[in-house]
């Protein structure tokens, strides 16, 4: 039963860590604390509707699609919203995303109704039998999945020359422009690749579950496990999303199912209380 | 500390007028809504945009949320996205003192202010240890366990359908049609308003916002700032707590549902349609927030018929239309005017003024 809950909330993790990486991606870029994350990952469930159930494309090509549009939205929002509110107080951008995420809401009920989709595509389903616990395909695909991008975004910040300029343009500003790194274009990146990784998020949840604008809070739990994790880490957000997932089945076993949320926004406020920069975060020193 | 600069200047003939004007209309107002005529002369319902006495009080009592959450974020510069806690804590003392203990109605309003201050306070804690966005997300994390609370003790003592609230009553007299209540909550909202508008010229309301502008500034003048935080906080939680337990009485009845994270979001666009920092600018934030929904609907029948694209989308999707014309004003406003309506009316006035002098 342990064994079960905990493998079970480890895939669903690896899905909230995939889209908080994404968010800390933003969030080091750009200082945009982005509430519409988890709209992004309702965008890629529909994106995956529109590709597969509608246009009927073949999976591969598919994918491909998933990717270039969740890119070019997260491009797209950059450009139009975000660059234009440089500077401006917290609220403001905190709110532009909110009132983002509620127009991309009510854009995508006016297009595909406010009923769910089902999406059903050809990755595996079925179960694996490890001893007593049993994991399905679907799940263990998504969290190899996860565990590949986030592997793969690590490599890529680490040691290419694009991934050097975006952490010297998230470091500071200034010393990247005054190097010459295009600053605009590497946040622009960072919007590309945060709503990509929401997107691929939101392509399994929407058929672990069923694509529907109620993914949206499935998305935003993104948001304590990137607190938790410590907002400016990338390792951070990853344990932080799997931590969260864990928490969140175990809550729902053992407490009550409606109990999930509450007991993720506590350890939200005792690590707010205790530890504000989060679990691997640094700590920030304010100087007069 | 010298307040000249906030004095308000002997009132002239001119001020007088506008109040006359002002107090007329307002008293007119229901009149105007429940006959559905001006002076005798019928209106259509198209012609009164739509609007009744119902939606005026609606947003009379959103306007006290605006008011007091423009006090807390614009003023003193804390910002909240948990303000539905407040409301649900509001409801939830008018559900304990009024439907469980049976107090008389005005007690249950104070009951509610002062429940409304403590958990406002507690809320506030943090605040003493956390920043910025740091701060933000505490609030959040409050919203859900107040109301995850709210959710437990609406199962515990009521069940699935709700908390029912008797009508209110005080002495003899019930309020129970929607005249009764514009007349109980306009002067409310006008005591609220004038309320905080001292409070804002006090010294207190001067240290506020020097806390806002500068912390440090703040501090090093002598402020203490993190007694005004807590203070800032329970003052507005109590404003706040008072229009969700009137919400609550409103509706007589609630679920937990109704104070969900979009409640607490509606408030943050008002205060930011209207001019964040700005007690007017909640007021017209949220009238524009609650009255503009049903205007759009009433848009709807007339559309309907020649029934283009624009009227398919109003009868077929009016909730998501409403959703998306609202968040896009919201953009609208942060992007190209960032200090809302109260700031276009500054500017105005600063256009107008250098034109009187011009001539």
């Amino acid at each position: 039963m342990f064994e079960q809950v905990f493998f079970s909330g480890l895939a669903l993790g690896s899905i909230y860590g995939l889209v908080a990486l994404g968010f800390t991606v933003i969030f080091k870029a750009t200082d945009v604390f982005n509430f519409a994350q988890g709209m992004f990952v309702v965008c890629g469930a529909y994106l995956a509707v529109t590709a597969i159930s509608i246009l009927q494309l073949p999976f591969a090509l598919a994918i491909v699609f998933i990717v270039v549009a969740s890119a070019l939205l997260g491009v797209l929002i950059h450009m139009t919203l975000i660059q234009p509110l440089l500077g401006r107080p917290m609220l403001s951008v905190i709110m532009l995303t909110i009132a983002l995420s509620i127009a991309l809401r009510a854009l995508i009920e006016i297009m595909f109704g406010p009923q769910g989709r089902s999406l059903t595509t050809p990755l595996p389903t079925g179960v694996l039998m490890l001893g007593s616990v049993r994991i399905s395909y679907l799940h263990l695909t998504a969290a190899l999945v996860s565990w590949a991008c986030m592997a793969g975004f690590g490599l890529f910040f680490r040691f290419t020359s694009v991934g050097l300029l975006m952490r010297a343009s998230a470091d500071s500003h200034e010393a990247a422009v005054v190097s010459g790194v295009n600053v605009n274009t590497m946040n622009r990146l960072a919007w590309a690749i945060g709503s990509t990784l929401a997107a691929v998020g939101g392509l399994f949840l929407g058929q672990l579950q069923i694509a529907s604008t109620e993914l949206e809070g499935i998305g935003l739990l993104a948001l304590p496990a990137v607190v938790i994790g410590g907002m400016q880490s990338i390792p951070g957000a990853i344990v932080g999303g799997l931590l969260v997932g864990i928490i969140e089945q175990m809550a729902a076993t053992y407490i009550s199912p409606k109990s999930s949320d509450i007991v993720i926004y506590v350890l939200l406020l005792l690590i707010l209380m205790v530890r504000p920069w989060g679990l691997f975060g640094q700590r920030e020193l304010g100087r007069v | 500390m010298n307040t000249t600069t906030y004095s308000t200047a002997t009132p002239k003939l001119g001020a007088w007028v506008w109040l006359l004007c002002w107090t007329s209309a307002l008293v007119y107002l229901p009149t105007l809504l429940t006959e559905r005529a001006l002076f005798g002369m019928a209106l259509s319902n198209t012609q009164l945009l739509n609007l009744g006495l119902t939606q005026i009080n609606l947003m009379l009592i959103s306007m006290l949320g605006a008011l007091s959450l423009n006090y807390l974020t614009g003023c003193a510069g804390l910002i909240s996205i948990g303000h539905a806690a407040f409301f649900a804590t509001g409801a939830m003392a008018a559900a304990v003192f009024d439907t469980q203990l049976g107090w008389p109605f005005p007690c249950v309003l104070l009951a509610c202010a002062v429940a409304g201050a403590l958990v406002g306070t507690l809320a506030g804690l943090p605040s003493l240890r956390v920043r910025g966005l740091y701060f933000v997300l505490s609030t959040l994390a409050v919203h859900y366990v107040v109301t995850y609370v709210f959710l437990e003790y609406q199962f515990k003592f009521f069940d699935v359908v709700g908390i029912p609230y008797a009508t209110p009553r005080i002495g003899d007299i019930e309020i129970n049609t929607p005249v009764r209540w514009y007349a109980f909550l306009l002067p409310l909202v006008i005591l609220v308003y004038l309320g905080l508008k001292a409070s804002l010229q006090s010294r207190e309301g001067l240290a506020m916002r020097a806390m806002r502008d500068h912390e440090l500034a703040a501090t090093s003048v002598g402020v203490d700032v993190r007694i005004l935080r807590l203070k800032a906080f329970g003052l507005s939680s109590a404003i706040a707590s008072v229009a969700g337990a009137l919400f609550a009485y409103y509706l007589s009845n609630i679920t937990s549902e109704a104070f969900n994270i979009n409640f607490a979001i509606q408030f943050i666009a008002m205060i930011i349609i209207g001019g964040m920092g700005s007690l007017p600018g909640s007021l017209v934030g949220a009238a524009i927030w609650l009255l503009l929904p049903s205007i759009i609907a009433g848009l709807s029948p007339q559309s309907s018929e020649d029934a283009g694209f624009m009227g398919k989308l109003l009868v077929e999707h009016r909730a998501q239309l409403v959703q998306l014309i609202f968040s896009v004003m919201v953009i609208v406003f942060l992007i190209f005017a960032p200090s809302g309506v109260a700031g276009l009316g500054r500017s105005l006035k600063n256009r107008l003024d250098a034109w009187r002098q011009g001539l």
